[in-house]
């Protein structure tokens, strides 16, 4: 499942997206509003700094343990310092901040790749217990 | 799709109906900013029993808001976050922090009506 | 592979026919021995229930009469689709609530099997007694419905499978929604004895329940008391200081109780701040704090003899 992202209306579909499929894969509860959540930080993020890109969805296994795969990609300007981003400002919500600190912080696993001029993929997985 | 403010005697509400673009809440900051300076509004209740997410950019925008609003003289109370996104707000590691919420619109008036009693000069 | 009907795309059937390897020829042979099935379809049917109403383990479903009613019912459509040739989404949707049904009636997947075989050899009786001059291919037959059969019982077993892991969560769910009782002592007041080991899962569901409890119970405290809770590390300071604030962002204030001396000694040497949450010693104590912050006065009256 693949949903362009430009458009702040964009990140509302992604993450109501990505909340049906969630609950296909067989979350329930606060886990589905915690997926919804970190879909829209990494959606968001696309909007403000890449302009527009692309999340996809899928279901994942691994173990016989079923989840959630979500992939943000954007070709935009890429991060020069992927460290600072994961910890820059995201708690005192000062700095504008990129949403990808809380996104970690809502997902089980998470990878970040990005080179300054090509682009960002954020690759996040959540697991069903 | 803005956001209905009811004007209920010195207290603006407003009730968000369903998930907001960033585009929206904006909007809202903006015509709640305006109203509570036309109407000299001592209190705003944001309702958001119907958002089924809050994130990073939601509640940096209701602090905003409340820090507006304080700032032309009102009072802000948040109401109606669902325990799921309760859960997920602090699991952000984000905070409404400033800003005071009650369980529901009953429990917000209530909260102002008790904090705008404790302000009014004796 | 999925274990909910919502989940069969067309491509997951597509697969699990790959794995059986039905082709074309296998398609044709089914077509020529469809009249042996289904002239016999009673004495198959008859064959398989009977085999089940030997087992004493069976009485889940051979006891109860409106169960295996619709057994016999399904079991009779199921061999009628078996032979059709036409294995899509409908098939599957059969093959599934056959599979429900016996997860209901507590059927074991063993015992299933056992049954199912004795069908399949009633048919291949059928089968083979067409072809009594060349038995190679009567058996090239009865193999190529063999596949649709195998194809079948994966199916139903992995229906079996995803009903009982079904039963355990809801069982599971139930459990923890036992051991983490929430009370309401007071308008507005509720009590929350927390007891045993709080892990990440329960943590979870603890946080979940007392939040829909101040939504519906509409309380404004909430005493949380931690007297019984195993051991308080950091992961679970962790856990609790997320549930206060969640509460807070409901208009709940949380009064944590139950802090001993060693906990809280622990909890500084850990360098973790309960700083914004209130704590005290015991029980007692957190109620009337509560009770204070609602404004509630205890009176005592003249006590009520009991003559």
């Amino acid at each position: 499942m693949r949903v362009a992202v430009g458009r702040d209306a964009d990140i509302v579909t992604a993450r109501q997206l990505g909340r049906e499929l969630a609950a296909k894969a067989g979350f329930v509860g606060s886990d589905l509003t915690l997926i919804a959540t970190a879909i829209s930080e990494v959606a968001r993020n696309i909007v403000s700094y890449a302009d527009h890109g692309e999340i996809r969805l899928g279901l994942a296994e691994r173990n016989g343990l079923r989840g959630l795969l979500v992939v943000a990609e954007d070709h935009g300007p890429g991060i020069i310092d992927i460290d600072q981003a994961m910890q820059d400002g995201f708690s005192t919500g000062k700095s504008l901040g990129l949403g990808l600190p809380g996104a970690r912080r809502l997902m089980d696993e998470f990878e970040i790749a990005s080179e300054p001029g090509k682009g960002t993929t954020v690759t996040m997985r959540k697991w069903c217990r | 799709m803005p956001v209905p403010i009811l004007k209920q005697g010195s207290v603006l509400i407003a009730s968000i109906q369903a998930a907001l673009t960033d585009h929206d809440l904006l909007q809202l900051r903006d015509e709640l900013a305006e109203k509570v300076g036309r109407f000299r509004s001592r209190g705003v209740i944001i309702d958001v029993t119907a958002l089924d997410v809050m994130d990073s950019f939601a509640t940096r925008t209701l602090r905003g808001i409340a820090a507006t609003a304080r700032l032309r003289g009102a009072q802000t109370v948040v109401v109606g976050v669902q325990p799921e996104v309760a859960i997920a707000i602090v699991q952000l590691g984000l905070t409404l922090q400033g800003v005071p919420t009650a369980l529901d619109l009953e429990e917000g008036l209530d909260l102002l009506r008790r904090s705008m009693a404790r302000d009014l000069p004796s | 592979m999925p274990f909910r009907m919502t989940e069969f795309a067309p491509s997951d059937i597509e697969r699990r026919l790959e794995f059986v390897n039905l082709g074309s020829d296998d398609r044709t042979r089914i077509a020529a021995v469809q009249r042996d099935v289904l002239d016999h379809l009673d004495e198959h049917v008859a064959a398989f229930f009977d085999h089940l109403a030997r087992f004493e383990e069976a009485r889940g479903l051979t006891g109860r009469a409106e169960l295996i009613e619709e057994a016999r019912r399904l079991k009779r459509e199921h061999l009628v689709a078996m032979v059709s040739g036409t294995y899509g989404r409908e098939y599957i949707e059969q093959r599934f609530r056959l599979g429900q049904v016996y997860s209901r009636a507590a059927l074991e997947v063993s015992i299933f099997m056992g049954a199912f075989h004795t069908l399949m050899a009633s048919v291949g009786r059928r089968i083979m007694a067409r072809y009594p001059k060349d038995p190679l291919a009567g058996f090239e037959h009865f193999t190529s419905l063999k596949k649709v059969a195998f194809f079948d019982i994966a199916i139903i077993v992995d229906a079996m499978m995803a009903d009982r892991e079904q039963t355990i969560r809801q069982q599971q769910e139930a459990i923890r929604e036992l051991s983490t009782p929430t009370l309401q002592v007071r308008d507005q007041l509720l009590i929350l004895p927390i007891i045993g080991v709080l892990d990440t899962q329960r943590a979870k569901q603890l946080t979940e329940s007392l939040l829909r409890a101040i939504r519906s119970h509409r309380a404004r405290v909430v005493v949380m008391d931690i007297t019984g809770v195993a051991t308080v590390d950091s992961k679970v300071a962790n856990h609790l200081i997320q549930t206060v604030e969640a509460a807070a962002l409901m208009g709940a204030s949380v009064i944590v109780t139950g802090v001993s001396a060693d906990v809280a000694q622990s909890l500084v040497t850990l360098g973790i701040d309960l700083g914004r949450i209130t704590t005290l010693g015991d029980l007692q104590g957190g109620l009337e704090e509560a009770e204070r912050i609602l404004g509630y006065s205890v009176v005592r009256t003249t006590a009520i003899d009991a003559a």
